[in-house]
């Protein structure tokens, strides 16, 4: 690429949170017109970097070029002012206002100005969008868009788009790649984030893959392949050897009956979802965050609508039931964002425990039996607290966590819905958990373990059905379950995929 | 949370012990024990309400509705009893229920249009006095004078005594035993609070949220009903703008006690104890020779600098919360 | 290319009509309408002015609040400030000070009650719903002792000659408070700083994030509330010609529900003055309204509250709808090879 000028250019960049060391040394440049495709699982790095080049964080280590310049004292309108623009996923609107506010507020330009500069450019580039419309009535692509068309009104030379067709369809997805095309031919550089890979090859020139915080692989995209890319995302097996490996067995099941069995289940976000749990047994639902998991799960534990098909429960149809009734016929569900769904945060910790227990008595909370229940599972779960009645909010995350599984297992459930159950604990927390899924697992617990983690659950689940954008269409049997296919379920080209199905 | 609030009522105790002794030091005819619990008639539906207010602000919402509801409760009682000629209790009764079907109303809308509780207790408020208002257009009586002539029977349900003891504070004293064991002993009242601190949780729970919020609405509205009773039964008339004044002492009562407005702590017994150092308050002013109206200089002053002191706690709290939140996106990455 | 500009237009139309403020104009239109069918004096130009003459109070207080209430904050202390503010320059007038100096004092002291309440709610993070509340009771009080509890009459004639003048006909004052809520609205709706009040309610984190300074425009909308309560405390002392100790007692909670009527929304970002102007004169109309109707006056509070509920809870149901809509049409996008059923 001689000839075109350096962007930007990062040297040596890391950054930790709490001990959690999030980038390790990554250095990286953009030239003019380059469109560099950035690849990584779930926390390898990618977006702290992006958050690092628009100033939101600062790095601990290394440095930033800027148009040649190293930055030193650096925030988002200085980031803003040097042409970078972040597209984020879920665009940052001012939803009660119209597009035209939106484009405009914060800018010291004349607005007449601007108006017809943005008037110009959604008519360069053929888009349909009505500038009078406020942002609460833009679909989520809509809403890219402005943000893109915000990014271009700054003059950015760079600009970072996150994951932007996570959620746009297939023609939306076309004009976007167009976009992209455009500003490529008009000297712009393009940081595209993704976890897609065939959009990878269709519009980058270079590909960069993440891996815990380090860059693994780098270099112009004629010179991969797929499988390369995938290699390239899985763990060095040196990194593994410390960790303990879990036990598991093949069972022949086909005898049996399953103790969670989903038919064709579809509802927002998924479609013709089919698969089966037995009894002990933990089984992986893998894929990529956005892939529909969540929604599955919230689904069958009766929190979202099922549109068709069905859930049995040891046999018994529960598709209809609320989530109160299906919490007594046995399902428990661990919900993915602790903070906001999982815990109280100022109640106490017995309060915490018991909050779903307690159903089963009549009307008085006898605090005796509340103190045993806390007391059984505090030793159980190994949590660590120093008084029952502290708020919860003062544990670790970890210990958070088992509060949360204290809670739910109180009430004897038949089959465990784990949904990220390790997100954002530290390392000591997350063998912990490892250790009460298998013990649970042993003591004839069915256990469904939703994760992004794709080496965890390759590691603690018995069999795997991988989801990929709303459809599974993979299931890996005890044999199948390596690294290598996980991945490539996860990224939706996985070989077998055509056979499940 | 058990450890807290409890600390914050040690400090309403404090505060009223010390107020009861530089009243008596003032005014010795202050410490004439009588006299402070016949005092109780000036406060006592302003506590029952807040006493269950208390449960609304737990579970995150509002009530500003409860005193309009005294004006129509009242109303209803009089023109039941006086103008239709049906027995003063069944009345009564009736009046009750009335203000239970206010906050049926209110909770309903709350808990399920998910309109903010401020706006939809606001209209509450509006159209309970104007119901208020129309009955009494409609019965031909008095607006000012509103509808007397009530048996002495009803009138000795607020001016009685019983062994001594003003029948004011037997009320006060048995609503907050009621609010007391329901809040901090039954399960329902564990869920007022679980509802509270995180609506999302509870549900993941199994609680069925919008039946506990929408009958903590019924539960303020029927504790409305009785202090239009009791005021009215107290005063001797059924007026609709009984109550008209006791929104703020309501909420103050409610907040100085203790009760987190963002919801998901405090407790009744803060609250009990709060509405007495304000009744107190008044009382000793007014007996040291100043005038009451003065006395919303100290309890506006108490307001702000006891939720300032509070709040710094909160604020505090949010940090943290900040951090942790941060932590756990850090741990993960959004990527 | 003219079907374009047909389209074009009708969508103009179209979001013109989904705005709060104009259905809330439309159904002013509709009870003048109404009403004047049954009677038809009540459409006269006389009663229409007469009616906003009424409400130049509440428009005045509701123009401040909406400030505060973009900025997703609330202020009830403006029924104490009118009070305050009323009392203290009533004293001076009638004690012989310049109305210049009344109306100078009066303003400061709405400034400085708007600035405490402003400070306390950044800086002490007191919610802004208690430190009104406590603020409410101090100034009420304030009053109380300023007036020795007495009412302030013998006002002198010059002052309330000033809200009796007219030009060409109207009345003086309504001109310029019209004037100055089609002034405020532009710069809300239009000046690059009006904006950010609605922005910090909106989305408090995107505020932060283009670098709106967030705590000094809140300190800003409570100052602009409190300046405005005192303002109209001075109408309010110039159209009745004596100042009450219970002078604007339980006024907040009017203002707060025709601000709402109007469009303006509590939890903040939402809503315009001349929406909540609009809300005003409805609120203050509907007494009047029932007098041409000859329906007795007590039904007015029933038939404002109930008028509240309806609308709003209608709104949140609608504004709900769109949102599940939006919010299925992004999961479902997501799938693999999804096609929209029909």
């Amino acid at each position: 690429m001689e000839g075109l000028r350096l962007l930007v250019k990062f040297e040596n960049i890391q950054k930790s949170f709490n001990q959690n060391k999030v980038l390790n040394g990554v250095s990286l440049e953009i030239s003019e017109s380059e469109v560099i495709s950035i690849i990584g699982g779930n926390g390898a790095g990618k977006s702290t970097l992006m958050k690092i080049l628009t100033g939101v964080y600062k790095a601990d280590e290394g440095s930033i070029e800027i148009n040649g310049e190293k930055v030193v004292h650096y925030n988002p309108s200085i980031a803003h002012s040097k042409g970078i623009y972040l597209v984020p996923q879920e665009p940052l609107l001012f939803p009660n206002m119209t597009i035209e506010k939106n484009l405009t507020i914060g800018f010291s330009k004349n607005k007449v100005k601007v108006r017809e500069q943005a008037r110009r450019l959604i008519k360069q580039l053929g888009w349909n969008l009505d500038l009078n419309r406020s942002a609460i009535s833009l679909s989520i692509a809509e809403q890219q868009q402005v943000e893109i068309i915000k990014g271009l009104l700054r003059d950015a030379k760079v600009l970072i788009l996150d994951e932007p067709t996570s959620s746009l369809t297939f023609a939306e997805t076309e004009s976007l790649f167009k976009l992209i095309e455009q500003l490529k031919a008009s000297g712009v550089g393009i940081f595209y984030i993704t976890h897609r890979l065939d959009e990878v090859f269709q519009i980058s020139t270079h590909a960069v893959i993440l891996r815990d915080g380090k860059v693994t692989l780098k270099g112009k995209i004629n010179d991969f392949t797929k499988e390369m890319l995938i290699k390239g995302l899985l763990p060095l097996d040196s990194e593994r050897s410390g960790n303990e490996t879990f036990k598991k067995e093949f069972l022949d099941r086909s005898k049996e009956e399953p103790i969670l069995k989903i038919q064709k289940l579809s509802g927002d976000g998924f479609k013709d979802i089919s698969f089966d749990v037995y009894k002990g047994e933990v089984v992986g639902l893998a894929g990529l965050v956005g892939a529909g998991r969540t929604e599955i799960a919230e689904a069958i534990y009766g929190m979202n609508k099922v549109h068709s098909g069905k859930i049995y429960l040891k046999g018994k149809d529960i598709t209809d039931l609320s989530a109160n009734e299906k919490i007594e016929s046995g399902l428990a569900y661990i919900p993915e964002d602790r903070f906001l769904n999982g815990i109280f945060s100022i109640s106490s910790i017995s309060s915490n425990v018991t909050a779903q227990v307690i159903k089963k008595h009549r009307f008085f909370i006898d605090k005796k039996f509340e103190k045993d229940i806390t007391d059984e599972y505090v030793n159980k779960l190994s949590i660590k607290i120093s008084n029952q009645d502290d708020e919860v909010k003062s544990l670790s995350g970890g210990n958070q966590q088992k509060v949360v599984i204290a809670r739910i297992l109180s009430t004897n459930p038949q089959i465990i819905i784990m949904d990220e159950p390790t997100r954002g604990i530290d390392a000591a927390a997350r063998s912990d958990i490892y250790s009460i899924i298998t013990q649970l697992k042993e003591q004839g617990y069915s256990i469904l373990l939703i994760s992004s983690d794709l080496e965890e659950i390759e590691r603690i689940s018995d069999r795997i059905y991988a989801i990929y954008r709303g459809t599974c269409q993979v299931c890996l049997g005890f044999d199948e379950i390596n690294a290598t296919n996980v991945m490539g379920a996860a990224f939706g080209t996985y070989k077998g995929s055509e056979r499940h199905v | 949370m058990l450890k807290k609030i409890p600390k914050w009522n040690v400090v309403l105790l404090t505060t009223l012990l010390a107020e009861i002794i530089i009243f008596g030091l003032i005014n010795p005819r202050f410490w004439n024990i009588n006299i402070l619990l016949n005092s109780f008639n000036d406060f006592v539906g302003i506590a029952i309400i807040a006493f269950f207010v208390t449960f609304v602000i737990i579970t995150g919402g509002i009530d500003i509705s409860g005193g309009s509801i005294i004006g129509l409760t009242s109303v209803v009682t009089g023109l039941l009893a006086q103008v239709y000629g049906l027995n003063i209790w069944v009345a009564a009764l009736l009046a009750v229920l009335v203000g239970g079907l206010c906050g049926l109303l209110n909770g309903i809308l709350i808990a399920y249009s998910k309109v903010q509780a401020m706006v939809i207790t606001l209209g509450g408020m509006l159209l309970y006095s104007g119901i208020a208002l129309v009955l009494v257009g409609f019965s031909g009586a008095s607006t000012y004078e509103g509808i007397s002539g009530f048996s002495q029977e009803f009138i000795n349900l607020a001016n009685g005594n019983l062994l001594g003891i003003p029948h004011s504070v037997i009320v006060f004293v048995v609503m907050l035993l009621i609010a007391y064991v329901l809040l901090h002993w039954t399960r329902y009242g564990r869920y007022i609070y679980l509802t509270g601190i995180n609506q999302n949780s509870a549900e993941y729970s199994g609680i069925n949220t919008r039946k506990i919020i929408t009958s903590t609405y019924v539960l303020s509205g029927l504790s409305a009903g009785i202090a239009g009773i009791i005021l009215t039964s107290y005063l001797g008339s059924s007026r609709a703008d009984f109550g008209a004044e006791y929104l703020m002492p309501i909420l103050t009562a409610v907040v100085l006690g203790g009760t987190l407005i963002t919801g998901g702590k405090g407790g009744v017994v803060g609250t009990a104890l709060a509405s007495i150092i304000i009744g107190f308050l008044k009382l000793g002013l007014q007996m040291g020779g100043v005038q009451t109206q003065y006395i919303g200089l100290a309890t506006g002053m108490l307001l702000i600098i006891s939720v300032a002191f509070m709040g710094g706690q909160k604020f505090k709290l949010n940090v943290r919360r900040l951090l942790n939140l941060k932590k756990d996106r850090g741990g993960n990455l959004n990527a | 290319m003219a079907h374009i500009k047909e389209v074009k237009d009708m969508s103009k139309v179209k979001s013109m009509t989904k705005q709060r403020e104009f259905r809330t104009l439309v159904f002013l239109v509709l009870l003048f309408v109404i009403v004047g069918l049954v009677n038809a004096d009540f459409i006269s130009s006389g009663n229409i002015l007469n009616a906003t003459k009424n409400s130049l109070l509440y428009i005045v207080l509701a123009v401040g609040m909406t400030f505060v209430l973009l900025t997703g904050e609330i202020d009830i202390s403006i029924g104490a400030v009118l009070g305050l503010s009323a009392s203290v320059s009533g004293v001076i007038l009638r004690d012989g000070g310049s109305i210049f100096l009344a109306v100078i004092i009066a303003i400061m002291i709405g400034g400085v009650i708007g600035l405490i309440n402003g400070l306390g709610v950044t800086k002490l993070k007191i919610s802004s719903f208690i430190m009104t509340l406590g603020m409410l009771e101090i100034v009420r009080v304030t009053q109380v002792m300023f007036t020795n509890g007495k009412w302030v009459e013998n006002l002198p004639e010059n002052f309330k000659h000033i809200s009796r003048m007219n030009m060409f006909g109207i009345n003086v004052l309504t001109i310029i408070v019209i004037l100055a809520v089609i002034l405020i609205h532009f710069y809300l709706s239009n000046s690059r700083k009006g904006r950010y009040f609605a922005a910090i309610g909106d989305n408090e984190d995107g505020a932060v994030l283009i670098g709106i300074p967030v705590n000094r425009y809140k300190v800003i909308a409570f100052v602009i509330s409190g300046v405005l309560a005192s303002i109209a405390g001075l109408i309010f002392a110039s159209q009745i010609g004596f100042i009450s100790t219970t002078a604007g007692l339980g006024i907040e909670m009017t203002v707060i529900a025709a601000a709402v009527l109007g469009g303006v929304s509590l939890r903040g970002g939402i809503g315009s003055v001349i929406g909540a102007a609009i809300g005003a004169i409805i609120m203050s109309s509907i007494n009047s309204a029932l007098v041409f109707l000859k329906v007795p006056a007590f039904w007015n509070s029933a038939i404002s509250g109930s008028l509240l509920i309806i609308i709003v809870v209608a709104d949140a149901l609608i504004a709900r709808r769109a949102n599940n809509r939006t919010r299925k049409e992004r999961l479902n996008a997501r799938i693999l090879n999804y096609k929209e059923e029909v």
